[in-house]
Formats: structure tokens, C-alpha cells, sequence
């Protein structure tokens, strides 16, 4: 009785571990998503896009045309008007979560932090149209995307790497009076 | 007889076997509703391993052209062929506006595309296999790879 005990105790083990090992291995190979919404009530129109980041991975690299080559696209001179764009975020990146820039104008504020591992930026324009435009961008993916070792390239196909690591995330959102535009990432397959 | 029900059984395996392997790479369906008083209706199934063996009984010298046009693009094209072949079914592109609704889809191994507007009803599908193997067969086609 108590090897059959054990048996079966040994089998449970095994099974659990397997069903562990299982859930594990179909958790890391979930597909995640990008999503792009455009709204504009004004007119009626409705622009829904879905990729799935795996797509986005495996295409990238393969694009060599114009300034996008192997994944990787050169902007030129990032160092703009002298400013080192890579030693600002390096000091970001070291910093503690603090609002790094605040700017109010009559017509536009502006505001740039880091907060929970994020870069926030926040622009509002006060006209009229009353634009406001919110990006948060985990810094893992600020990192990937500076990450190459030539000064005026970007590494896209590392970037949405780490954004697929990176976990839900509302990236990007922009409200006019018209409309409205919103870029996230997770791991439903539809932009409801 | 019995030579006779075996040869007949061999006929019938052959041409088991080819609708079978006619049929492998699934359909290609094209559904065109008019929405116009004198309404027209186009519908057509048909195997989808015919594009890349029509495209292998074409004449190289015919496709030579489009071959060099589409070889720049071929490893991107393939790229995205197989990324979508191993993606899971997703609503790729919707697009609505007031008279239009455009949807393209991945959906079990095929990319589908809808079109509906004030005029007709567009319905595409294509097997993602039989896009590689036509890509392929024109690839195939270019100058470059030609002894």
C-alpha cells in the first residue's frame, strides 16, 4: 500500500512538473501585438492595425532601402545642434524617477520624466484643436533602440524586441479635436 | 478481370492522389458581388497549387521582366511570408469608413481580404503556401538565376 502510495505520489510529481514545464514553455511564446488606432469621429473613418511583433521582427532585418538597412535605420547626426542625445539618456537612464523637463507657454506645455522604468513625454497644445500628445516608452526599449554601435543609427528590430518583453504598455496616444490616435502593445489579437 | 479491376484501382489511386496533391496547398477564392441593378457575380474556387505550376509552364523569357522587378524585394516578401505563416490568425488591417469597410485578415493559413462598399462586395483568399510557391516559381524566373 505505501509503494503504491508512493507511486502514485511520484507520478503526481511528475505530472505537475510536466503541466508546470508546459504552462511555462506556451506562456514564453505568446504572440504579443501592436496596435494602431486612428479615430476620427469628424469624419467618420476608423483605421484599426494589428501586428504581430513576431512579423515585425522577422521583416525588419530583411528591409534594406533607403535609410532602413538590417533592422537598423540612420537618422543621420543624433547629436543634434550639439546636443548629445545618447549622454542625456545615459543620465536618464542612471537617474531616480524625476520630472526632468517642464516647459508652459502660452500656447503649449511640455513635459518630460522618467517614472516606473518609463521615459513620459507630454506635449498639449492650448489653440483651438487643444492637441495632446502622450508617449511612454520603457526605457529598456530606449536603451535597445541606441544600442548599435554606430552614433547615428537606430536599432528598430531591438527595440520591438524589448518591446516584446516589455509587457502591456500604451505607448503612444494623441488627441485632437477630430482625432484620436492611440499605439500599444499586448497579447490580444483584435484593437478591442 | 481481376487485371482489369487492378489497373482501373491503379487509375483511380493516380487520380486520387493528384486531386489530393492538386488540393494540398488549400484554395484560392474570389467572391465579387455588384451591388448595381444589372448585378454581376463572380465566383471562383479553384486549387491554389495551379498559380505556382501555371507559373512553372510559363515561358521564362515572359516572366523575365516582372522577375527582375520583384527580385530586390524577395527577401522581405519571404520574410514576411513566413512570419505570417507562423502567426497566429489576426485581423492585420481594418479600415471603415462611412461607405467602405476593408479588412485584411490572416486566418488559418490564408490571407483574406474584404472589401465591402456602395458599389460590391470583394471577398480574397489565398493560401500563404501557395503565395511562396508562385513568389518562388517567379524568383525562379529572374535572369540571375537562369544557367
Amino acid at each position: 500500500m505505501t509503494k503504491g502510495l508512493r507511486r502514485a505520489a511520484v507520478l503526481c510529481l511528475l505530472a505537475t512538473g510536466t503541466l508546470t514545464a508546459a504552462t511555462a514553455a506556451m506562456a514564453g511564446t505568446t504572440e504579443r501585438y501592436l496596435h494602431v488606432k486612428v479615430d476620427d469621429a469628424k469624419n467618420g473613418e476608423s483605421v484599426n492595425v494589428n501586428v504581430p511583433l513576431s512579423l515585425a521582427e522577422k521583416i525588419l532585418p530583411a528591409v534594406n532601402k533607403g535609410n532602413l538597412h538590417a533592422g537598423k535605420v540612420t537618422v543621420g547626426d543624433i547629436d543634434a545642434d550639439g546636443v548629445d542625445v545618447r549622454g542625456i539618456l545615459d543620465a536618464i537612464r542612471s537617474a531616480p524617477d524625476n520630472e526632468f523637463v517642464t516647459v508652459k507657454q502660452k500656447d503649449q506645455e511640455v513635459r518630460v520624466a522618467k517614472s516606473n522604468g518609463n521615459l513620459i513625454v507630454h506635449v498639449k497644445n492650448n489653440d483651438k484643436d487643444g492637441e495632446r500628445v502622450d508617449v511612454t516608452v520603457p526605457m529598456k526599449v530606449v536603451d535597445a533602440l541606441f544600442s548599435t554601435a554606430k552614433k547615428d543609427e537606430l536599432d528598430i528590430a531591438a527595440a520591438i524586441r524589448a518591446l516584446s518583453d516589455a509587457g502591456d504598455i500604451l505607448i503612444v496616444t494623441v488627441q485632437d479635436a477630430s482625432q484620436h490616435v492611440r499605439v500599444w502593445v499586448d497579447s490580444k489579437n483584435t484593437s478591442e | 478481370m481481376i487485371l482489369i479491376g487492378k489497373v482501373a484501382l491503379g487509375l483511380v489511386g493516380t487520380a486520387v492522389a493528384g486531386v489530393g496533391l492538386l488540393c494540398s496547398e488549400g484554395f484560392v477564392e474570389v467572391n465579387v458581388v455588384e451591388k448595381q441593378p444589372e448585378a454581376h457575380h463572380i465566383f471562383v474556387v479553384a486549387p491554389a497549387m495551379l498559380a505556382p505550376i501555371g507559373m512553372h509552364f510559363v515561358p521564362k523569357h515572359h516572366l523575365a521582366q516582372a522577375a527582375r522587378e520583384v527580385r530586390p524585394y524577395l527577401p522581405v516578401i519571404r520574410a514576411a511570408l513566413d512570419g505570417l505563416r507562423d502567426a497566429d490568425d489576426v485581423t492585420l488591417v481594418e479600415v471603415t469608413e462611412p461607405d467602405e469597410h476593408v479588412t485584411v485578415m490572416k486566418e488559418g493559413g490564408s490571407i483574406i481580404v474584404d472589401v465591402k462598399d456602395k458599389d460590391e462586395t470583394v471577398h480574397v483568399s489565398v493560401p500563404i503556401r501557395a503565395m511562396s510557391s508562385t513568389i518562388e516559381e517567379l524568383a525562379a524566373a529572374s535572369p540571375a538565376t537562369q544557367p
